[in-house]
């Protein structure tokens, strides 16, 4: 009980928040590190949990944003429609990607992963008819949830299952196989385990999630636009996954909360935030493998 | 019939993209093949090979084969740089921080390049840029078959030094079983750096090149290590005559692809290709296949 009581002393003080009579700057902001958190943690699962490489996350977020967009568009749906359409399109597309791919291990599916991120890209900037090139397609707000106050609440509750989601799974008889297939895969398989069906379990789920925070963004900045959803964007959440701890499910949290939070605290150093990231990417591999969070529990432990 | 009769332009413009492809993907074999690091960073070398090129022959004045010197110098020097300080203090714990490592790396000289260079792209004024070809009724100018030319050169040069010098058979030893080579007394330290610098100095001539036919932008890397890593599979992961021969191959695809189907579909083509690659046969074209655990 005493694990869950941080985790929910945190919940309900960010349900608190928009009654401090905070602006919708502070507000928009904390919107977008709910999004990213989902992000964050959906992606740990892949690379902390499966140990195995994804650098097409921004992907499936863009797919799940444009499934929003298309969707609304064409057939008038609302969010409520939306948000299972694009968990299931995103699901599928990782699917899609992970039957072929995860029959690679390391670098290969690193480059894969990427080569599936540029198609994505690609696609959306070229298949004008569909997805609106440069300009991409906008999108209403949630009904009945249209000022920023009441939307606050949906992105938190969304990621707050999420979070808990992601707890509950590593925590499970899924999560022990994950970390088998992540510490010595050849040993996992020795050991009866079906480690392809492990590993593309954690790419679906990591898809379907990064495909609700899309349809979640899609409503939040009212619109869509290819770039929004580039290989830097994939870099960024690998940068809160890695910088925050592998594995760790809160050092991701952690990392979200401060990459989304930093470019809009260093105003001024807006325009090397990217330069910042890379830096960090590179000092934490060298330095601390395990990331901040991972760290931390290590010293811990002993 | 019309469209048959451009089929020789297509070709040779297919070549002159490939020679570019060829002479970035060698580089990324090498280091892969000898280092068995995969370097993401590898297009931002082609990157700055082109602004130093841009910067000494726009800015310094300089004809083109100083030109081509000083971006030899700069961008062996570059590769050495970043095998000392990113990839050397990783060492061989777990190749999958290396994937990471030069991600970041990539993402920092692409930024970095914007902040410095910015975004506004930069083109390398050579002499030859006026000069017509004309070769049956294919019509190139100067600077394209310069390119070819060059790659023709530079391959030759490698395979050469690899086969015939004591450092290239350092290098090859260390491809084939870095264990034994370190025990015959192969300086494994002096492998890599020559490895990086070798990448580094052939990225940055494909990429000076290259900015007198396409322009030289930040972001013009991250496409093109896209492509290399197309050819490297497809060619087979440490191979090098794999490389030129997807290389080229690649370059000519994607050339008939805009050419007959639609330029949209040429920049995904190469995707589809190693895909379909991967599933079918992973050690690609001329490698071998090897299962590790």
């Amino acid at each position: 009980m005493g694990k869950l009581l941080v985790p929910l002393v945190a919940a309900v003080g960010l349900a608190l928040l928009p009654m401090l009579g905070l602006g919708g700057y502070v507000l928009n902001v904390m919107v977008m590190i709910f999004i990213f958190t989902m992000l964050a943690v959906s992606l740990d699962l892949v690379m902390g949990w499966a140990g195995q490489f994804s650098f097409a996350h921004a992907a499936f977020f863009g797919i799940g944003a444009y499934t929003a967009a298309i969707a609304q568009r064409d057939f008038n749906t609302g969010f409520w429609l939306n948000l299972p359409a694009g968990i299931v399109t995103t699901g599928l597309s990782g699917l899609l990607l992970g039957l072929p791919a995860l029959r690679l291990r390391g670098h290969f599916l690193a480059i894969v992963t990427i080569a599936f991120q540029t198609i994505v890209y690609l696609a959306l900037t070229q298949w004008k008819s569909v997805t609106g090139g440069q300009f991409g397609i906008e999108v209403r707000p949630v009904e009945g949830l249209a000022t920023i106050g009441s939307f606050y609440y949906l992105a938190l509750a969304l990621s707050v299952i999420t979070v808990a989601i992601g707890w509950a799974l590593t925590h499970s008889r899924l999560g022990r196989a994950w970390q088998a297939v992540r510490d010595d895969e050849v040993l996992a398989r020795a050991i009866g385990l079906n480690t392809t069906a492990f590993k593309l379990a954690a790419f679906v789920l990591a898809a379907g999630f990064a495909g609700a925070a899309g349809v979640l963004v899609a409503h939040h900045v009212r619109g869509v636009t290819p770039d929004d959803f580039t290989v830097l964007t994939s870099a960024t959440i690998v940068a809160m996954v890695v910088v925050g701890g592998r594995g760790t499910i809160w050092g991701p949290v952690a990392g979200a909360v401060v990459f989304t939070a930093l470019p809009e605290v260093l105003g001024f150093a807006a325009s090397y935030r990217l330069v910042i990231y890379g830096f960090l990417m590179i000092l934490m591999i060298i330095v601390m493998p395990e990331g901040v969070f991972g760290a931390w529990l290590q010293r811990r432990g002993k | 019939m019309e469209l048959l009769s451009l089929f020789p332009q297509f070709l040779a413009n297919g070549v002159v993209n490939g020679a570019s492809y060829v002479l970035v993907a060698v580089g990324l074999t090498l280091v892969f093949g000898i280092l068995n690091i995969v370097n993401f960073a590898h297009g931002e070398f082609y990157m700055l090979g082109g602004y130093a090129g841009v910067t000494a022959s726009t800015l310094l004045g300089f004809p083109l084969v100083p030109t081509l010197i000083v971006v030899v110098l700069c961008l062996a020097a570059f590769g050495m740089l970043a095998e000392r300080v990113v990839f050397r203090p990783l060492g061989i714990r777990d190749p999958s921080n290396a994937i990471i490592a030069s991600f970041g790396l990539s993402v920092l000289l692409q930024n970095g390049a914007l902040l410095v260079f910015g975004a506004q792209p930069k083109t390398l004024r050579t002499d030859l840029a006026n000069v017509p070809v004309q070769i049956g009724s294919v019509f190139l100018t100067g600077q394209r078959v310069l390119i070819v030319v060059v790659a023709m050169g530079v391959v030759t040069a490698l395979f050469l030094v690899l086969r015939y010098t004591w450092t290239g058979r350092a290098l090859r030893a260390m491809a084939q079983h870095p264990v034994v080579a370190q025990i015959s007394g192969v300086n494994v330290r002096k492998v890599a750096v020559i490895t990086f610098a070798i990448a580094g100095a052939m990225s940055g001539v494909a990429g000076a090149l290259m900015s007198s036919v396409l322009l030289v932008q930040p972001t013009s890397g991250g496409m093109l290590v896209m492509k290399a890593f197309t050819v490297v599979i497809l060619g087979g992961m440490g191979s090098i005559a794999g490389a030129v021969l997807a290389g080229v191959g690649l370059g000519v695809i994607e050339a008939m692809v805009s050419g007959y189907v639609g330029n949209e579909l040429r920049d995904m083509i190469g995707f589809f290709l190693v895909i379909a690659m991967l599933l079918l046969r992973p050690q690609g074209l001329l490698g071998q296949s090897t299962e590790r655990s």
